[in-house]
């Protein structure tokens, strides 16, 4: 108990009244028999049903749960970045809370990380879902997400994962990521090592989302992986968007006064004109890239901050 | 009884340009606050130099009334006398009234009384005065607002308003922010409830608005769409026009260059071509500002938080309070 606690469960819950009673004993009764000091966090992302309810009487009864209480509805994204933020232990597991992932996979999980891994993703390789609405179009998202990320897991969607805490405490989580919170953090270089979890079928309550937004969050996906890969260099970024621009100027510009230093003499207006402009917007280009250096100067993310995370010494003592 | 240790009420009064008679405001306020039979204090908040109020208030002063009076050296406007006013009060409701008589006194009871099964009452003249089209442009306003936070409310223009401290200490006004404060309480998750308050015969308004008027309105609405709606997406927003203009320049660059490869038109001396490549620039720029949108959300992603926690339940034992310096712990430990 006095013990630096070792895994914190983070679980999302909106308006899951009959399960997160049975959820709280499968962790409880999974996780320890593992005989680490732990902790759970239940993030009520503002339920209407009793869920709240129930879950502050878990609380009241177990004084290693939390309940996170969200002023109203936010999505799975902000629930789980918020048991993240609060989270007090050195490894963090996230999962549903529809009791479709099951608890007693946790151990492996733990096995993994203490491995050497950053990351551990669970995939449901037996997934009891719906073929035509949910598997399938999930099977083409994931593979699509690997294309754009390059980080190929075969089930993004599983909720079951574990982080190490120093490293995805420190990854930008907003949006609709919790879909590609491994592929985010692939900003950091983690090791991501992926396990097969049991899957079991819905029991109580409905299905909270589908996949109909997929296109949206893949839009999302691939701003948010360009302005990763450019977030520490917007100099060269802008600078490089501003080459055709600048060339295609100054080419109309010189030839603009090449005819007019020629023999007929008339200065074609339009070309000079077009010239003119296409090199103004090379410039301010560039200065929107002097301006994203700024921005990332007074932000908090730090490239030099996720590589002394990840990295590894070569001659450990 | 006004300023104590213990009051339930904080009565912030921002006295801008636009204000009444010290002394009768005073009173009216003052009857409307003793029919509650709470007990409150009064903050008046002089944003610049208001010299015939400020008068108001000294003779008020004089025979012996207890108000505090926070003055302002400049205009910061109306959001920042607020919150210079809030910083000041103790009470656990804090009650925002106009400088004016905009309402009658007798229904801000009514508006506390809201505060009780939610989090903010706001306002709403009603039955209110008004000519058709006047009350067509509110309706249009209030409509468009409407369509693009997704909530509908009827008169952001009153500035009577009733909250739970929390919704100050949580949502920052700044700048023109005042009106828009239901907007920006609703997307924090606080519950809002509109009041009908009974219009002051003196705020009835005849005359038409000046274009000024309407251009401000605009610019309300396009202020409340970007905090509301975009502030987490920017490239969303920017690179679908920026996109779209960048496509159309293209577009018509190339009808240009067709024409004078294979029709033989001239090129160099048509304005077209001018118009052509200011889209393509321009819908780069715009694309450009999204990146930027994206590159300030991503760098201050932890900053800009997504959700606002309302409480954090946990029945504890000591190692585990939460925020507990870690040094207990570690201590703990060896």
């Amino acid at each position: 108990m006095a013990e630096q606690m070792k895994l914190s469960v983070i679980v999302p819950f909106y308006n899951e009244e009959d399960n997160i009673q049975r959820m709280y004993a499968a962790i409880v009764s999974a996780v320890e028999p593992i005989g680490a000091p732990f902790e759970i966090l239940f993030v009520d992302d503002g339920s209407k049903d009793a869920t709240l309810r129930l879950g502050s009487e878990i609380a009241r009864r177990d004084p290693r749960v939390r309940v996170i209480r969200f002023r109203r509805n936010y999505g799975q994204t902000p629930a789980m970045a918020a048991g993240i933020e609060h989270a007090h232990a050195d490894i963090l597991v996230t999962m549903d809370g529809d009791l479709q992932n099951d608890p007693e996979d946790i151990r492996e999980f733990l096995a993994k990380i203490d491995e050497g891994y950053d990351i551990v993703v669970g995939w449901r390789f037996n997934r009891q879902d719906k073929l035509l609405s949910r598997k399938i179009p999930s099977r083409i998202a994931n593979w699509l997400i690997g294309k754009v990320t390059g980080v190929p897991i075969k089930d993004n969607g599983c909720s079951l994962k574990a982080y190490r805490a120093s490293l995805i405490k420190q990854i930008p989580l907003y949006s609709e990521m919790h879909r590609f919170i491994p592929a985010m953090a692939s900003i950091a270089g983690p090791r991501i090592a992926e396990i097969k979890v049991r899957h079991h079928a819905r029991q109580f309550g409905t299905s909270k989302y589908g996949l109909s937004r997929i296109y949206k969050v893949l839009l999302d996906l691939m701003v948010i992986k360009t302005v990763a890969a450019f977030a520490s260099r917007p100099m060269r970024w802008f600078g490089l968007l501003a080459v055709p621009f600048a060339l295609a100027g100054a080419l109309m510009l010189v030839h603009s006064l090449w005819i007019w230093s020629g023999e007929a003499g008339s200065l074609p207006l339009p070309v000079a004109a077009t010239g003119i402009i296409l090199l103004m917007s090379a410039f301010i280009l560039v200065c929107s890239g002097a301006l994203g250096e700024l921005v990332y100067k007074l932000g908090d993310v730090r490239e030099r901050e996720f590589s002394r995370l990840t990295e590894r010494l070569w001659n450990p003592q | 009884m006004s300023v104590s240790e213990t009051v339930e009420l904080s009565v912030i009064i921002p006295v801008g340009p636009r204000h009444a008679d010290a002394l009768a405001l005073y009173a009216d306020y003052r009857r409307g606050l003793a029919a509650i039979g709470r007990t409150y204090e009064i903050i008046f908040v002089l944003d610049g130099p208001q010299e015939n109020f400020a008068r108001g208030l000294e003779t008020l002063r004089a025979r012996g009334e207890q108000f505090v009076v926070i003055g302002l050296t400049r205009r910061f406007g109306e959001a920042t006398a607020i919150m210079a006013g809030f910083a000041r009060t103790t009470g656990g409701i804090v009650v925002i009234l106009p400088a004016y008589h905009q309402i009658k006194a007798s229904a801000i009871g009514r508006l506390v009384a809201a505060v009780d099964n939610g989090d903010v009452a706001i306002g709403r003249r009603w039955p209110r005065a008004g000519g058709v089209l006047e009350r067509f442009r509110r309706a249009v306003y209030h409509g468009l607002l409407g369509w693009v936070t997704r909530v509908q409310f009827n008169d952001i223009a009153c500035g009577a308003r009733a909250l739970r401290r929390e919704v100050l200490d949580e949502v920052e006004l700044y700048g023109d922010q005042h009106r828009f404060l239901p907007y920006l309480a609703d997307r924090h998750g606080f519950r809002i409830t509109e009041v009908d308050v009974a219009q002051s015969p003196e705020d009835r308004f005849t005359g038409t608005y000046a274009p000024q008027e309407y251009l401000r309105s605009l610019l309300d609405i396009f202020t409340v769409f970007f905090l509301v709606r975009f502030t987490k997406k920017p490239l969303r927003f920017f690179g679908m026009i920026g996109v779209s203009t960048f496509s159309l320049g293209a577009l018509w660059m190339l009808v240009l260059v067709i024409q004078r490869q294979f029709m033989d038109q001239a090129l160099a001396d048509r304005p077209a071509m001018l118009l052509a490549s200011l889209l393509l620039v321009l819908g780069m720029q715009i694309f450009a500002l999204g990146l930027l949108g994206e590159l300030i959300i991503f760098t201050h992603a932890r900053q800009l938080k997504d959700y606002h926690v309302a409480e954090i339940i946990h029945y504890s034992r000591p190692t585990l309070v939460e925020g507990e310096p870690k040094s207990v712990e570690s201590t703990a430990k060896r």
